[in-house]
């Protein structure tokens, strides 16, 4: 069924199909109508599932885990200081092996206060063990929330999933996507059967005190299914496709890449934005690429590396940065293309929900020529931030 | 631990270099601790726990019994040991220098409770003849100063003294055997997944829930309740209040299970009617 709605809509409408049975959250701009929505979709019995009203963001995570350890699907959203609030019960699922699923609407960290989009709530997330994919449109937003299910829950995998959408540019926008039929996607993604779950009758201790002789293998046993999960998105991407008709490629889409001159590497909305960029350049000529990296974590080193075997000059677009080193996306392809003697530059934009434009984009391509041609040194190029000459 | 610090504090002041930590497990006071201890004259690196000690320090005189303590001990070491005994008495692994002193009596006579770090470090300056007692007395005050006031590290520095002077070095007896601690080590592959476990037969024993049904605590035990069943009214505020559970229900009253129970005492202390007391 094609219907033009949000973000947040095509996020609670997922969860719905998906047939989340615990849901717990704590409302905040601009995640809170991913809630409202499953809340009526409750309200309404469209949806079975238990709405648990939790005190913060703490407890909605605090919850989830416990829910998701009895063995149930589970289902949770948040945003900027919510996330930052959640930081300490993130590590929990990743080592618990819990496959929770978790929208993410992007928005700044204060302070400064804001309420528009930037990376730096997901961002600093990385490390606790989450599979992270950032989204382009709404139809992802949905495909994506199904998909990070069927993901999370292989048994080679067993690892919780964030799915990232860019504050009110998704979140609050509206543009035609199928919400597909729960029949379709029940058959895409069957009742979750849970490996090992808390049952009175027998029980199971979990999350018990650990002394150095057992936790580095519990942390190997992660990396491990991190690293599985490269080869399962891959996948669960062409199941996906087959039954769907939609692709996204994995852990990055590759845009006219393969003759390309120079590519720009883009997270979330603006690579939508970007390949109508690459569309007017290469009809003026200009032979540029665009890659959408789709994953920070697992993170896409081989096929990254593949494509910087053809290229003269790569650019990485941040939409938050850490401090002093560049944006984190950056830092992150720089240690995948060790080796490597290209440029790679940096291009910092969108900040704390500024719009990133036509010309931002036009002149990353622009820059990334120069720094092919050996005349752009500059490794982070912050764009249009005043006082700044980019 | 504290005996650890006092430790490296004491040779600080006789112009050494010390470093001292603790290792704890999963338990909680009075449970079995390692702690180490590294005096030098220049200054110390390595961070690393201690595998093959000059002096090994037992306050437990029970853990003889129970732990191969001369394990790593360097040949020419020396084992320092709680005990009544005379150090001829004493059975090791191997043949070795030991020094004893009977701690829990002096800690008993001069501290009031069986806590028998500070004695023991009287014992090993003695032993070892590496700080003196000026320097331990030192020591003592300032790491137990601030812990436990004035006064009460001044009874620690006195039996500390006291044992310093009835430490008797000798040669223990050597050819027990011990059985190699075993445990639980397997690799990544084999782990549970998340660790979550149910009770888990391996063939070191039962790991996960419930495992400690072999785990006897009983063993860390110096003061052992002994319930007068005439006094006893039966009120269980003794089973509701024990930490461990080792007061069982039984068809007369109560009982202790000395399997388990860890002497703590909140028991005796807890009992309206004086129907337990401690006996050592």
């Amino acid at each position: 069924m094609m219907r033009v709605v949000t973000g947040n809509y095509a996020a609670a409408y997922a969860a719905m199909r998906a047939r989340a049975e615990v849901v717990a959250a704590y409302p905040i701009t601009p995640q809170t109508f991913i809630v409202e929505h499953i809340a009526e979709f409750i309200n309404n019995g469209e949806m079975d599932a238990e709405y648990m009203a939790v005190e913060s963001e703490h407890s909605a995570m605090s919850a989830i885990i416990s829910a998701e350890a009895t063995g149930v699907r589970t289902f949770t959203a948040t945003s900027s200081q919510g996330l930052a609030l959640m930081h300490e019960m993130l590590f929990i699922p990743p080592a618990l092996r819990l496959p929770i699923v978790m929208a993410v609407v992007n928005r700044t960290v204060a302070a400064p206060i804001g309420i528009w989009c930037e990376y730096n709530d997901a961002m600093p997330q990385r490390d606790t063990g989450w599979m992270m994919v950032f989204v382009e449109n709404n139809q992802e937003v949905f495909d994506m929330i199904i998909q990070a299910y069927k993901i999370a829950e292989n048994s080679d995998v067993l690892l919780p999933m964030m799915v990232c959408l860019d504050a009110f540019i998704l979140s609050h926008t509206v543009e035609p996507v199928s919400l597909e039929e729960q029949e379709a996607v029940d058959e895409f993604l069957p009742k979750y059967k849970p490996h090992v779950y808390l049952l009175p009758e027998d029980p199971m201790a979990v999350g018990t005190f650990t002394p150095p002789e057992y936790i580095q293998e519990v942390r190997y046993q992660e990396d491990v299914a991190m690293r599985n999960a490269r080869r399962v998105i891959a996948r669960v991407d062409e199941e996906f496709g087959e039954k769907f008709g939609r692709k996204y490629h994995g852990l990055v889409e590759k845009y006219m890449v393969d003759d390309a001159d120079v590519v720009l590497i883009t997270l979330g909305t603006v690579t939508s934005t970007a390949r109508e960029i690459v569309h007017k350049l290469r009809d003026k000529g200009k032979k540029v690429g665009l890659v959408k990296l789709r994953f920070m974590r697992p993170f896409p080193e081989q096929e990254l590396r593949e494509i910087a075997e053809n290229v003269k000059a790569i650019g990485v677009y941040d939409r938050s940065v850490s401090f002093g080193s560049g944006g984190p996306a950056y830092i992150e392809v720089r240690n995948a293309l060790y080796g490597f003697d290209i440029p790679v530059i940096n291009f910092l934009a969108g900040i704390g929900g500024r719009d990133v434009m036509a010309p931002d984009i036009n002149l990353m391509f622009e820059k990334l020529y120069m720094a092919a041609d050996g005349a752009e040194k500059k490794n982070i190029i912050w764009i249009g931030t005043r006082g700044v000459e980019p | 631990m504290l005996a650890a610090q006092a430790l490296a504090s004491a040779a600080f002041h006789d112009g050494y270099y010390g470093v001292a930590f603790p290792f704890f497990g999963a338990e909680r006071r009075g449970a079995p601790v390692l702690a180490f201890a590294r005096i030098d004259r220049e200054k110390i690196y390595q961070k690393t726990q201690i595998y093959e000690p000059d002096c090994v320090v037992v306050l437990d005189d029970k853990l003889v019994d129970l732990v191969n303590v001369a394990e790593g001990l360097k040949q020419d070491g020396i084992a320092i040991i709680n005990s009544s005994k005379k150090p001829d008495e004493i059975e090791l692994e191997r043949e070795a220098k030991v020094a004893v002193v009977d701690a829990t009596t002096i800690a008993l006579e001069v501290l009031g409770t069986p806590i028998t770090n500070s004695a023991m470090l009287g014992a090993f300056a003695k032993a070892t003849g590496i700080i003196s007692m000026d320097a331990l007395e030192k020591g003592i005050m300032d790491i137990f100063g601030p812990r436990i006031g004035v006064e009460r590290a001044k009874r620690n520095i006195e039996a500390a003294k006291k044992a310093y002077e009835s430490t008797d070095i000798g040669v223990c007896k050597g050819g027990r055997m011990f059985e190699k601690g075993k445990k639980w080590l397997p690799n990544w592959d084999e782990l549970p997944i998340g660790l979550a476990t149910r009770a888990l037969k391996t063939d070191v024993g039962l790991v996960g829930i419930g495992s400690f049904v072999e785990n006897k605590t009983g063993t860390w035990r110096t003061f052992r309740p002994v319930i007068n069943k005439e006094k006893c009214v039966n009120c269980l505020l003794c089973w509701f209040y024990c930490p461990d559970g080792a007061i069982k229900r039984v068809s007369d009253g109560v009982e202790v299970d000395y399997d388990y129970c860890k002497g703590c005492g909140i028991c005796a202390n807890e009992c309206p009617v004086k129907a337990i007391t401690m006996v050592r």
